[in-house]
């Protein structure tokens, strides 16, 4: 039986046999440049997203929303270009926005407007009928839980809530590609958790790719297939997340700091600089790397007992999104 | 909620049983894939406009949101009630004929709800969704900003015709089925043209200036200033410099109320000032803007389309430049 095709790929015939699946890149930009008078809010960026969620990380005015703007084509790039889906965002916009769900990172929505209103309007202009419009509205604010709460007002609902309307209306029209800017911003540790799981589920059941922005780098770490970093507009890292952080990264070793003998701690550093290894110490904590896991245990083992030092801890060290952008060139 | 899933027929279950399965089906899927048709662009105009009409005038609002649309509203029909009332309760047709004002006179009742409609109302429209975020949403769909505009001003441009066509069209059943309204089919037909006409100029160009005063500032009051001088203000000035200072008569270009009223006029065959109730005027004086008789009438609909024009690129140089966040 031939297996299933994932609608986000393409099978490619390779002249053999046997033909294989290949992801089709839903985002890709080249030499994507956005000023704002002298300010440069991406700069030259080269990137590729692909099906799935994708996680686009940095740091507040790192260009994630400008990136978001400039793929939705509600920005004309100063220079390079974007294509999403095949489509040129400033050529076949509304081609492509018709089908791209977007819950802003603005929080600010029509007080006076009920929860189910406000969906299945921006699910109509989206190009849905009205029945079905209707209908749908209810169902995604059911999917996001809001089902009982879908007749309130948005200016009654707290933060959260709003953050799931925002999502349920950028579901409503069941869009291929979602774009959720900040989603997560300003919920409190449970909803946070609850809203990732939400954005998972609903990538993984409704096969929508989602592109997420966030500045937390464990949401990205949590539920993403690929990260997009971002660093002051210039493209720090991109790809898979499994190929960017999670492999062992080197060991800490954490050290007692005692009175004798004195200077163990700078005794130990030294000694394995002099080895030939890459080690970053804050205060009594050594992050080495420059070896396998083994031997930089055996070199840590040896020149401990060297300096006569005391062993707090000792870790494999596990290399995270924080480490890219921490290695990226300033 | 699911309706129970009805077990598969087994070999040699009856019709009955076969066609039940054929025909059960799931009631509430729940959120679930789309595939049906997507109306695209003019589907979300449509929209667009169709739900700026209902919240311009309040309906599925709050009340409070109800109260000045339909103030205006109430402005603009009370007289022609009121005229068709006496009309009727007097029913003397030689009175009937001195009570109710022709059509194109009617127009001198709905001045000030107009105003009060284009200065308080109209702003809303444009101000709303620059400030609670709407207008961003709108933009991330097949919408563009030309389409967005273009629907907020026929979403206006419908809603003002409610108040400059309504009521003279109301007048105009009332004193049909009266008895004093057009003689014939082709005379009733003219004057309905007209009065459709007629309502749509005016709306047209105040719709334009409105939305040129609200896309200006995100103050809902500045934007009532902004069309209370562009409506009333222009005016003044204008007959100020031609009747006052004698200057051109080509500058009642510049008095939107009164070029507006102007090409109204023409489309009912009238030149020039026809006031409700002729109000006396001293020997060798005239009434206030009575030089735009003098306009001709390619004149008087090129400064009309100039202002409608003038409008729309005031609004769309300020959307053009509308940044929308970072």
């Amino acid at each position: 039986m031939d297996e299933a095709v994932p609608e986000t790929q393409a099978a490619v015939s390779d002249g053999a046999s046997q033909p294989y699946a290949r992801p089709v890149t839903i985002v890709e930009t080249q030499a994507l440049t956005q000023r704002f008078g002298p300010t440069v809010a991406l700069d030259a960026l080269d990137l590729e997203m692909q099906p799935g969620v994708t996680g686009l990380v940095g740091a507040n005015g790192a260009g994630k929303t400008t990136l978001l703007n400039a793929m939705l084509g509600l920005r004309i790039p100063t220079s390079g270009s974007v294509t999403v889906m095949g489509f040129d965002p400033q050529k076949a916009g509304h081609r492509l926005r018709a089908m791209v769900g977007f819950a802003p990172e603005r929080n600010v929505l029509p007080d006076e407007m009920r929860a189910v209103d406000f969906v299945r309007h921006l699910a109509e202009v989206q190009g849905l009928p009205r029945g079905e419009a209707r209908n749908r509205a209810s169902d995604s604010l059911w999917l996001v839980g809001l089902g009982e709460e879908r007749t309130r007002t948005l200016g009654t609902m707290s933060t959260g809530q709003r953050q799931r309307v925002k999502l349920a209306q950028a579901i409503a029209s069941d869009p291929k590609l979602v774009l959720l800017d900040e989603p997560t911003d300003g919920l409190d540790p449970v909803q946070r958790s609850e809203m990732l799981t939400l954005i998972g589920q609903i990538s993984r059941d409704f096969s929508m790719s989602v592109v997420l922005s966030s500045h937390v780098l464990e949401e990205v770490e949590r539920i993403c297939d690929h990260v997009v970093a971002l660093d002051a507009g210039r493209l720090v890292a991109c790809g898979p997340i499994g190929d960017l952080i999670g492999a062992g990264d080197g060991i800490t070793l954490e050290l007692v700091d005692v009175a004798e003998p004195a200077g163990s701690v700078e005794a130990v550093e030294s000694a394995l600089r002099s080895g030939g290894l890459d080690v970053q110490r804050t205060e009594t904590t050594l992050r080495l790397r420059g070896a396998d896991f083994d031997e930089l245990c055996d070199r840590a083992r040896d020149a401990v007992a060297t300096a006569g030092a005391r062993v707090r801890r000792l870790e494999t060290r596990r290399r995270t999104l924080e480490d890219l952008f921490e290695d990226a060139p300033r | 909620m699911t309706d129970p899933t009805p077990a598969a027929p087994a070999a040699g279950d009856t019709a009955d049983t076969a066609d039940t399965a054929d025909t059960a089906r799931i009631i509430d899927q729940g959120y679930r894939s789309y595939d049906g048709p997507r109306s695209g662009l003019p589907g979300a105009m449509r929209s667009v406009v169709r739900f700026s009409v209902r919240h311009t005038l309040g309906l599925g609002r709050s009340a409070r949101h109800k109260i000045l649309p339909w103030l205006a509203v109430v402005i603009a029909l009370v007289p022609a009630v009121v005229f068709v009332g006496l009309a009727v309760v007097l029913d003397i047709d030689m009175i009937a004929d001195e009570i109710l004002p022709d059509y194109h006179e009617y127009y001198d009742f709905i001045g000030f709800a107009l105003l009060f409609y284009c200065g308080i109302v109209v702003p809303d429209i444009l101000v709303a969704d620059r400030r609670n975020g709407m207008l961003q949403m709108y933009l991330s769909t097949p919408l563009q900003r030309w389409s967005y505009l273009l629907s907020k001003g026929l979403a206006v441009g419908l809603t003002l015709a409610v108040l400059t066509v309504g009521p003279v069209l109301f007048l105009l059943v009332a004193r049909t089925i009266e008895g004093s309204g057009p003689g014939g089919l082709t005379e009733w037909i003219t004057v309905f043209v007209r009065i459709i006409a007629g309502g749509v100029a005016i709306s047209a160009a105040f719709s334009a200036a409105s939305l040129a005063a609200a896309s200006l500032t995100d103050r809902r009051v500045f934007a009532t200033i902004g069309v209370v001088a562009l409506l009333w203000g222009s005016g003044g000035l204008t007959v100020a410099l031609v009747d006052v200072a004698d200057m051109s008569e080509r500058l009642y270009a510049f008095d939107l109320g009164g070029i507006a009223d102007e090409l109204k006029n023409r489309i009912y065959g009238v030149e020039g000032l026809d006031p409700f109730g002729d109000p006396e005027v001293p020997e060798g004086e005239s009434l206030p803007g009575a030089g735009r008789a003098h306009l001709s009438t390619l004149f008087v609909v090129a400064a009309n389309c100039a202002w409608v024009a003038l409008g729309s690129a005031v609004v769309w140089w300020r959307y053009r430049r509308l940044a929308l966040s970072r």
